[in-house]
């Protein structure tokens, strides 16, 4: 580990204000809409109450988000000519591929540090364990969606790429029961999609698997799509990648 | 105007980690590197370098001099341990590449792109400067680079000469005995040019090997004491630059023949002794050739030739004889058209 690169490289992230406003402020500010103005926040919900279960849910968006863009950029990077200097340097992959990941993990933090303490602050309830594990599950289940940005930052070559993957992630946020509470066959459908699993697994310490509409996710569930999903995207990016090299 | 002050002494002990003493630094053995085609295209197996044997010695300062697609980045990259070869071997200093990269014997500058915009100059060279277990100073490699007023320079506000000087200012940090570089001045005008090749020739007096791919003649011509001449993936000639320029002591001879007889003169002309090349354009044969009284005599006496022509041939033809191509030997700024919309 270097702290030298690893410092500049989260200067480099703190100079993107427009970067930082969707990953860390506009999650935030989705709570304060969706979760802490409506009338139904304090209304029970498993260990805690709705605004909790919103506030989950921003914040598992927020740092989607990020992880998905600092995953995306780092394979574009090196897809357009850092990586060959980068091979000029003693840095070994495994070292770059730590560093990245370190960063990937501080910055998808600020989104869910920010949002849970704004969910503290407007009456969001939960037990001690809820907040602490939600929030575990939160940040480490990111890390899924940085080999998602990986996967099209490769795949693609381009910023723009990037941009438009975590563009798609409002579209998964919706299905995946993010946004607005699904019922019925869309319900069903949304259960296969990859941000589903996510955040119903990070809700689970909240809700135990309750869903708005009353019905119940077994604990398999969640943990399959998670699985799942990290396959997928973990196998696509090894292959994605790997080609890339050979074409050099 | 060269804005460089000279080169600094400075520690040698971070170049001395890899390799036996008296070792070359590069040597290449029977290196070939084939690409595969595209999935779904009918093209066959590209083979980028087709047999390549090379012996650089410490201190040389070599060129490396062909058109596009010659092969030169690829025989580069696996000089870098960027590439490994499809067969063959590749030494640095008696290391294996990546060990010498690795030990900072060997650095390169390489063609464009492949630098962070939103970084400014020096936290570049400072990032680049961390992966290193020792390197120069930050600032004495941005003095050398003559990069000091533009430290604080977003890389997306510098021109493309700047960005090359960077990318030298880093291949500075580990101080190499061998520095690569691949195409430096390539997207550059004319001015940025010079600036560049000032700066090398005033850090050339460290001593170190400097191997370089062109495809300036000028540039090879300016500042190699030997040149590689590379064409189709394979090594056409090596020799002093006088030794590579009295090859173009010859002279072209062109002229007029008739239809009836072109084509026997042609078969004939490619028969004789020191014609090194003979080319048709239409009615007009010209003949590249060592000694050019003879072929003259020839096409005016026994071809039956006509409006003959003489000229002593430059470097280019040379090159051109050489390589077999001469779609590459177009004016500088046709040339490099491409690589400028690369530098974006």
């Amino acid at each position: 580990m270097n702290a030298t690169f690893t410092l500049l490289e989260m200067r480099r992230i703190t100079r993107d204000w427009a970067g930082m406003f969707f990953t860390a402020v506009l999650p935030a500010f989705f709570y304060l809409i969706f979760g802490s103005t409506v009338d139904a926040k304090g209304a029970d919900i498993g260990n805690g109450n709705v605004a909790m279960y919103v506030m989950i849910s921003m914040a598992a968006y927020g740092a989607v988000t990020a992880t998905t863009s600092i995953g995306g950029n780092a394979a574009v990077e090196r897809v357009q000519g850092w990586g060959r200097q980068l091979g000029l340097t003693p840095l070994a992959d495994s070292s770059y591929i730590a560093m990245k990941a370190l960063i990937a993990i501080t910055v998808a933090a600020v989104p869910i540090l920010l949002t849970f303490v704004l969910g503290a602050l407007t009456g969001a309830k939960g037990s001690a364990l809820a907040w602490a594990l939600s929030a575990a599950l939160v940040l480490v289940g990111s890390s899924v969606f940085a080999l998602y940005g990986l996967l099209i930052g490769t795949a693609f070559r381009s910023e723009a790429a990037v941009g438009a993957a975590a563009g798609t992630l409002v579209i998964f946020a919706f299905l995946g029961n993010l946004f607005i509470p699904l019922s019925g066959a869309l319900l069903s459908f949304a259960k296969l999609t990859p941000l589903y699993g996510y955040a119903a697994l990070a809700r689970y310490p909240l809700t135990e698997g309750y869903l708005p509409d009353g019905s119940r996710d077994p604990l398999w569930l969640p943990v399959t799509n998670v699985t799942v999903w990290a396959v997928v995207f973990g196998v696509l990016a090894t292959v994605l990648v790997r080609r890339g090299r050979e074409r050099q | 105007m060269n804005t460089l002050t000279t080169s600094t002494t400075s520690t040698r002990a971070t170049s001395s980690g890899a390799g036996a003493s008296g070792a070359p630094a590069i040597e290449l053995r029977g290196l070939v590197k084939t690409f595969r085609p595209q999935r779904g295209s009918h093209d066959t197996e590209v083979r980028a370098v087709d047999g390549i044997d090379l012996r650089i010695e410490p201190g040389e300062v070599v060129a490396f001099l062909g058109p596009n697609g010659a092969g030169k980045t690829t025989t580069l990259d696996m000089v870098l341990g960027l590439t490994d070869p499809t067969s063959g071997t590749a030494e640095v200093f008696g290391s294996r590449p990546r060990d010498a990269v690795v030990a900072g014997t060997v650095s390169a500058v390489l063609q464009t792109g492949g630098l962070l915009r939103d970084l400014t100059v020096r936290e570049t060279v400072r990032m680049i400067a961390s992966t290193y277990a020792a390197h120069s100073p930050v600032d004495e490699v941005i003095d050398r680079a003559g990069l000091t007023a533009l430290a604080g320079r977003r890389v997306s506000k510098c021109s493309g000469g700047e960005q090359q000087r960077l990318r030298f200012a880093l291949a500075l940090l580990p101080d190499p005995r061998l520095l690569v570089l691949d195409e430096p001045t390539a997207g550059m005008d004319v001015t940025a040019r010079r600036d560049f090749w000032d700066t090398m020739h005033a850090d050339a007096s460290a001593g170190r090997t400097v191997v370089f791919a062109t495809h300036y003649l000028e540039e090879a011509d300016a500042f190699a004491d030997r040149i590689v001449l590379v064409a189709g993936g394979r090594i056409v000639a090596d020799g002093t630059t006088a030794e590579i320029r009295s090859r173009a002591s010859g002279r072209t001879v062109s002229v007029t023949l008739p239809d009836h007889a072109l084509a026997d003169a042609v078969a004939r002309l490619r028969t004789t002794d020191g014609v090194r090349a003979v080319e048709e354009r239409g009615a007009r044969v010209v003949v590249t050739a060592g000694d050019s009284d003879a072929v003259a005599r020839l096409l005016l006496v026994q071809l039956g030739g006509t409006d003959l022509e003489i000229v002593t041939a430059g470097l280019e033809e040379a090159f051109m004889a050489l390589t077999g191509d001469s779609r590459d030997l177009l004016p500088d700024d046709q040339l490099h058209h491409h690589d400028e919309e690369l530098v974006r």
